[in-house]
């Protein structure tokens, strides 16, 4: 084509090209824009307005079946009955309404009158003051003036306005006596719809209507959406912004959008209702409602970010569920994310964010378990966690171990303590997939000898308490079932039914035949705290031939292969080559290490190697041993915080298979520490040290959970459970309990008492304690837990004694006291009776015939409740009158009746005029004349 | 065996040496790569070597990434408008050569137009097209909220913007203070001194390549060889730790690379002369200084004796001596890498006390 002249190009064609593009770009603005109006949350929410429009659906159905039909046309009717008779006295009704009309309308121009009156009356009283406090005494005559004129005006105005309202009561009043029984039938109708008008107008709202869409269109969705971002602003917890922490903000609930609403709890999520919306989170009655507590406080994860499936840092449970995410969401790791989110089976751990210091959490029960597992396996030994310093090691003392074992059972059990004992809690450091190679294994071995020699070389001579002069082993495994010790241990060959206690505070008894000394288990059955000082096996009193005929008992079980192995000699050219490459010439050259070898006896290297073991295996960090002082740090790296640990600082060897998470290395490091040394090449005195203790999975699982929940969080003070000074005292007696594992036994409070349970009668077990700290009196308490003494003669389990330290003793009776908010001490002073309240009471105690039970100091029959006499120094006043009321309210299991059952009834006709409290007062008082004044003998102590 | 192949050869090296001996031949034979069969040819086997690498998972995973598109986008750009310079160049040196000056300068291309709406009006055509280009590449590659940033959890590997990377590249040769501050700003000063410095009418309005021979090459050295290329192995060569990884190699944050560097002090005090450091600084990087100094300084007179001195006739003093500077200046960053790979050379001066490091 030919071109015009100055032109370069067709100026038509120019206009097409220029149209094609304004095209484009006209499509790719409205693309950008659906692009960013579309958001995968807003799906969720129209989705959700159809299952709330089905469930809403369905509840109306239901509602509507359960109105009564017959009910409701009879309210109709009268309702139109009351409309007709209305309608023949139109004309009344007429002229009060105009009435009405007319004094609102007066009503109203007096409020206007009034309010330009009192507006000037105040403007000149403003003047006037003013004047007055400038001294201008004229201007301020002249202001007063005007303002009492206005002032007056104003009063008169408020007055007419009262008269008005008073003449409009009176017409409303006589309106409404005319239309009163229309009124009352409107109402009757109304209250049999009620809920399902309610629930019809709730149904509207999740209908698509046109004003809906309208809301919701792109541009003007800013205005009033219905689709919207919803959030959470938690003051409660932080997020960590690194250089500041501002509030958490959760929007989780812009998808999960039922989450705090009952009646979704059979919906898949997104749409599920919290499954423990009433107690533990999310409901407002819970005790952590959403508004407060937010979500990603105890799921972890990215709560303010709603942009996909994936933003938030959702965590798959297992590997089925990260199938169908992938297939769903194509969810993917979170990348640098800190704190994902938890698996779901986790979550538990997070509580431990808040509530520090805490032995027990309620509703938590996975992670107490964890933490009961952390502490029966040792972790704290090795590894430092805070708060839990207070802890002994979780060993046993090896300070004079001669007198217990030998070196070849010592060498046997170091080298592989499963083989020997099945449960048991020691770790196997040796024989593990990192260690066995032949070469690794000689030098393993020289080790075990080497820190043999040295233990048995520390140890202290020991001189038993008491000799075994050999015991009838049937009358010994009775006394292991009968007298308490199945609270704390397992024990081979006894019946299932006390194993299956499952205590696990105490070592499983098995081969203890092929392990101890006769004499020193004698003697440590007898008194244990002879051989060890701060053992917490307690003295069950046993009498010289109890404790022998247990010892016989326990010396019978023997582990006839274990006995049998002889462990290898010790290889001194290896022991050599170990301290002279491992150890001396690590700072120093090989002449120099050689030099200092040969300046050492062949005991003092033996000795030596010994000792350097022990630390390199860190055996000192769970058992005392001499020679090394309690300040040594713990072997292992601290635990505080590494539910926080990032992935990144995790050792994953050449193990490509285990998953690159922190829970993924945690699962397998529990599972098999030693498997991250394969395939690296690592000298002999670098492989792993973390020994393995064959756990089982859910023991895995659940150590997880608390290992998990230490994270790194700055949970703002607000946030954190803050213990009550009795809260407090109650938390550090706790821990006394549970190191004395006085809930072995005993159920306190609704936890514990394993041992109770395996009775078939309670009764006849160890006793619950409940509200301990109001049953009992302080220094009853005090004394007994000392001076134990039998209360229960009947119950053939035996309260042991303990060697409890003194701030220990002063703990546990704080503990309890505490624990049901009582005083420390109680003034009895001296029973005071009213006027035939004395003679009422011997009814009662005739009539309720307590004798046939409490026998001790009445009668000579076998007792089958404590000795009332006691009871006196024994029992706190108002809580004889509390078990009285209603026994089975705080012992289930009793076998007290309940005579006043809970306080209803009259237990004994015409007594003190049938009132059941002043019946329980006057008993109360009978048991106190009667008590004694001094505590009974205590049980001879060993 | 292939890939291994090319990852060893994508090392900074050889890559850097076959880019460069690539760049010469161009230079000396812009007949050949100007001619359109080797563009086909160049065309048809880059887009088939890169289609058969893109099957690679680990090249697709850093070639993937959002902020690594522009510079594929770049590549292309670059190399066309390269190619299409010298083809457009080499077309009308053989018309100049022949005496018909160039293609521009015909009579018909000569004619005058208006400028709206010749010019306006498609300038308003490219900014749409742009626009429509930007939307659709901001909907597919959305900017990246990221998490708040942690002072102790730095990215791994820590990468400039996209068009800084030939510098950060920079800095594995160079003292930061030099590769940050003193080279930019030269590459600054120079491209701002360029139209004083080169006065040259020649070439204004057309395309040639022999009556500019000089001052092309020159300048497509730097810009070709020295920051494109650079930011190719700062973007796709470098992984964690900045360390090397070939284009197939898996960034492994573990991967260990012994580099053990020396000052040319100690190459010469203590491996040549095997005595130790001298305490006092200067005599300590005596030879440093000299090198340096003759480098700057002594070398220039040889050169304006061997090809200079037409050039300081034409230019006048102060615009020749500019212009050895800066072709000093950029000479500076091969020799330095060539140096740093074949004698493990860390400084020529090595001066930390004074913060100065060449």
């Amino acid at each position: 084509m030919k071109r015009e002249p100055g032109m370069a190009y067709n100026i038509s064609n120019l206009n097409k090209v220029f149209a094609v593009l304004s095209v484009l770009l006209l499509l790719t603005v409205i693309w950008v824009v659906l692009d960013d109006y579309i958001r995968p949350w807003k799906a969720v929410q129209v989705k959700a307005m159809d299952i709330e429009n089905q469930v809403t659906a369905l509840k109306v159905k239901e509602v509507e079946g359960t109105i009564d039909t017959s009910k409701l046309s009879a309210a109709k009717e009268e309702l139109v009955q009351a409309e007709k008779a209305l309608e023949e006295n139109e004309l009344a009704t007429r002229k009060i309404k105009q009435k009405i009309t007319d004094v609102e309308n007066r009503i109203y121009v007096q409020n206007m009158y009034n309010g330009v009156q009192g507006s000037q009356s105040g403007e000149w009283q403003f003047k006037y003051e003013h004047a007055l406090s400038a001294k201008h005494f004229d201007e301020a005559k002249k202001y007063k003036k005007t303002f009492d004129e206005y002032k007056a005006r104003e009063n008169a105005g408020r007055d007419k306005l009262k008269a008005l309202t008073g003449e409009l009561d009176g017409y409303t009043a006589e309106l409404k006596k005319l239309e009163e029984a229309k009124t009352v039938a409107e109402k009757n109708v109304k209250s049999i719809v009620a809920d399902r008008d309610r629930l019809v107008a709730s149904l509207a709202r999740t209908e698509k209507s046109p004003l809906w869409a309208l809301r919701n269109a792109p541009f003007i969705d800013f205005l009033d959406p219905t689709i919207k971002i919803r959030q959470y602003v938690i003051l409660n917890d932080n997020s960590d912004m690194y250089f500041q922490q501002i509030p958490k903000i959760d929007r989780c609930t812009t998808c999960h959008v039922f989450i705090d609403r009952t009646g979704y709890e059979d919906q898949p999520n997104p749409y599920k209702t919290h499954p423990k919306l009433d107690t533990l989170a999310v409901g407002v009655n819970s005790a952590h409602p959403i508004k407060d507590f937010g979500c990603t406080s105890c799921h972890g994860g990215v709560g303010d970010r709603v942009h996909d499936f994936n933003s938030p840092a959702h965590i798959p449970q297992n590997e089925a569920q990260k199938k169908d995410w992938i297939a769903k969401y194509h969810w993917h790791e979170p990348h640098k994310v800190p704190q994902p989110m938890l698996p779901l089976q986790y979550s538990e751990g997070m509580c431990i964010k808040c509530h520090k210091g805490v032995e027990r959490i309620p509703l938590a029960d996975k992670l107490n378990k964890g933490k009961e597992l952390t502490e029966t396996y040792g972790c704290y030994g090795c590894h430092k966690i805070e708060g839990w310093d207070h802890l002994e090691k979780p060993g046993p003392s090896l300070e004079k171990i001669t007198a217990k074992t030998n070196k070849e059972w010592m060498k046997n059990w170091i080298w592989s303590p499963h083989s020997f004992n099945p449960k048991s809690k020691m770790p196997a450091f040796f024989m593990q997939a990192n260690n066995s190679a032949p070469a690794y294994m000689k030098k393993n071995e020289a080790e075990v000898n080497a820190m043999v020699e040295y233990l048995a070389h520390q140890a202290k001579p020991y001189k038993p308490y008491a000799p075994y002069k050999g015991g009838n082993t049937a009358k010994g495994k009775e006394l292991i079932e009968k007298v308490g010790c199945v609270g704390c241990h397992m024990v081979e060959g006894i019946d299932d039914k006390w194993n299956a206690v499952g205590a696990r505070k105490g070592t499983y008894l098995t081969g203890t035949g092929s392990k101890v000394d006769p004499d020193w288990l004698v003697s440590w059955l007898k008194k244990p705290n002879h051989y060890q000082e701060d053992t917490i096996m307690p003295s069950f009193r046993l009498t010289d031939q109890e404790a022998n005929d247990i010892a016989a008992y326990l010396l019978n079980l023997k582990n006839e292969a274990f006995a049998g192995l002889t462990f290898p000699e010790l290889n001194k050219k290896l022991r050599d080559e170990i301290l002279v490459q491992d150890y001396f010439s690590a700072f120093d050259t090989l002449d120099t290490a050689k030099k200092k070898l040969e300046g050492l006896s062949d005991e003092e290297r033996t000795l030596e190697l010994g000792r350097r073991s022990i630390s390199k295996y860190g055996c000192y960090s769970c058992h005392n041993i001499n020679g090394f002082s309690a300040e040594l740090p713990p072997i292992g790296p601290e635990l505080t915080k590494v539910g926080s640990k990032p992935v990144e600082q995790f050792g994953f060897g050449q193990q490509k298979q285990v998953p690159k998470t922190r829970q993924g290395w945690i699962a397998q490091h529990l599972k098999q520490p030693s498997i991250w040394d394969l395939g690296v090449p690592k000298p002999f005195k670098d492989l792993n040290k973390m020994p393995n203790f064959y756990l089982q999975d859910w023991e895995i699982e659940s150590i997880m959970v608390h290992l998990l929940g230490l994270v790194d969080a700055k949970v703002p003070l607000r946030g954190q459970k803050i213990l009550s000074a009795n809260e407090k005292i109650a938390e550090d007696g706790k821990k006394v309990v549970n190191k004395f594992n006085c809930q072995g036994c005993h159920n306190i409070d609704g936890n514990g008492g394993e041992l109770s349970k395996a009775f078939e009668d309670p009764n006849y077990g160890p006793p619950w304690l409940v509200k301990q700290g109001h049953r009992v009196q302080t220094d009853w308490f005090n004394n007994f837990l000392q001076n134990v003494h039998t209360i229960r003669p009947y119950v053939e389990v035996r309260m042991p004694s303990f060697n409890y330290s003194n701030e220990e003793l002063n703990k546990i009776v704080a503990y309890f006291q505490a624990d049901s908010d009582q005083p420390t001490f109680e003034n009895l002073g001296k029973v005071e009776w009213e006027a035939g309240e004395r003679e009422a009471a011997m009814k009662l105690w005739n009539e309720l015939a307590c004798t046939t039970c409490h026998t001790i100091g009445f009668t000579k029959d076998e007792a089958q409740a404590p000795a009332l006499k006691d009871a006196k120094l024994r029992l706190r006043p108002s809580w004889i009158e509390k078990w009285l009321t209603n026994p089975t309210a705080i012992m289930p299991y009793t076998s007290m009746p309940n005579f006043w059952e809970g306080g209803t009834i009259s237990a004994s006709e015409g007594v003190l005029e049938d009132d059941p409290k002043r019946q329980i007062r006057a008993l109360r008082k009978l048991i106190q004349e009667w008590g004694n004044s001094s505590y009974p003998t205590p049980l001879s102590k060993n | 065996m292939i890939k291994e192949f090319i990852n060893y050869l994508s090392s900074p090296l050889y890559s850097f040496t076959g880019v460069m001996a690539f760049f010469f031949f161009t230079v000396k034979r812009p007949d050949i790569v100007g001619s359109k069969k080797f563009g086909l040819f160049s065309l048809v086997s880059i887009l088939v070597i890169f289609g058969w690498m893109l099957a690679d998972p680990v090249f697709f995973s850093v070639i993937s990434l959002p902020d690594n598109i522009p510079i594929i986008i770049l590549n292309a750009v670059v190399l066309w408008s390269w190619w299409f310079a010298i083809h457009k160049g080499v077309e009308n040196d053989k018309r100049i050569a022949a005496g018909e000056g160039p293609l521009e300068g015909t009579p018909e291309n000569r004619e005058k137009v208006w400028a709206w709406p010749n010019l306006v009006y498609t300038e308003l055509f490219a900014g749409i097209a742009c626009t429509v280009f930007l939307i659709v590449w901001a909907i597919f590659f959305k900017a990246p909220l990221e998490e708040p940033a942690n002072p102790t959890w730095a990215p791994n590997p820590a990468k400039a913007p996209w068009y800084f990377l030939g510098l950060q590249e920079m800095l594995v040769y160079f003292d930061p203070w030099m590769a940050g501050v003193v080279l930019p700003g030269i590459i600054l000063v120079g491209l701002i001194l360029l139209p004083f410095i080169d006065t040259n009418p020649k070439g204004n309005g057309y395309y040639t390549f022999a009556e500019r021979k000089f001052a092309i090459s020159g300048f497509m050295f730097g810009w070709i060889v020295l920051w494109i290329f650079l930011i190719q192995v700062g973007t796709f060569l470098r992984g964690p730790n900045w360390t090397f990884y070939g284009p197939f190699e898996y960034w492994d944050a573990h991967k260990v690379v012994a580099e053990n560097n020396i000052n040319l002090s100690e190459i010469m005090w203590i491996k040549v002369f095997n005595m130790g450091l001298p305490k006092n600084i200067i005599l300590r990087e005596i030879f440093g200084i000299i090198l340096t100094g003759f480098y700057l300084v002594g070398i220039v007179p040889l050169i304006t004796k061997k090809w200079g001195h037409k050039f300081l006739k034409d230019m006048g003093t102060v615009r020749y001596y500019l212009l050895i500077f800066l072709i000093l200046s950029a000479a500076s960053l091969p020799i330095k890498m060539y140096l740093r790979w074949f004698i493990n050379l860390k400084y020529i001066v090595a001066m930390p006390e004074f913060e100065l490091n060449l």
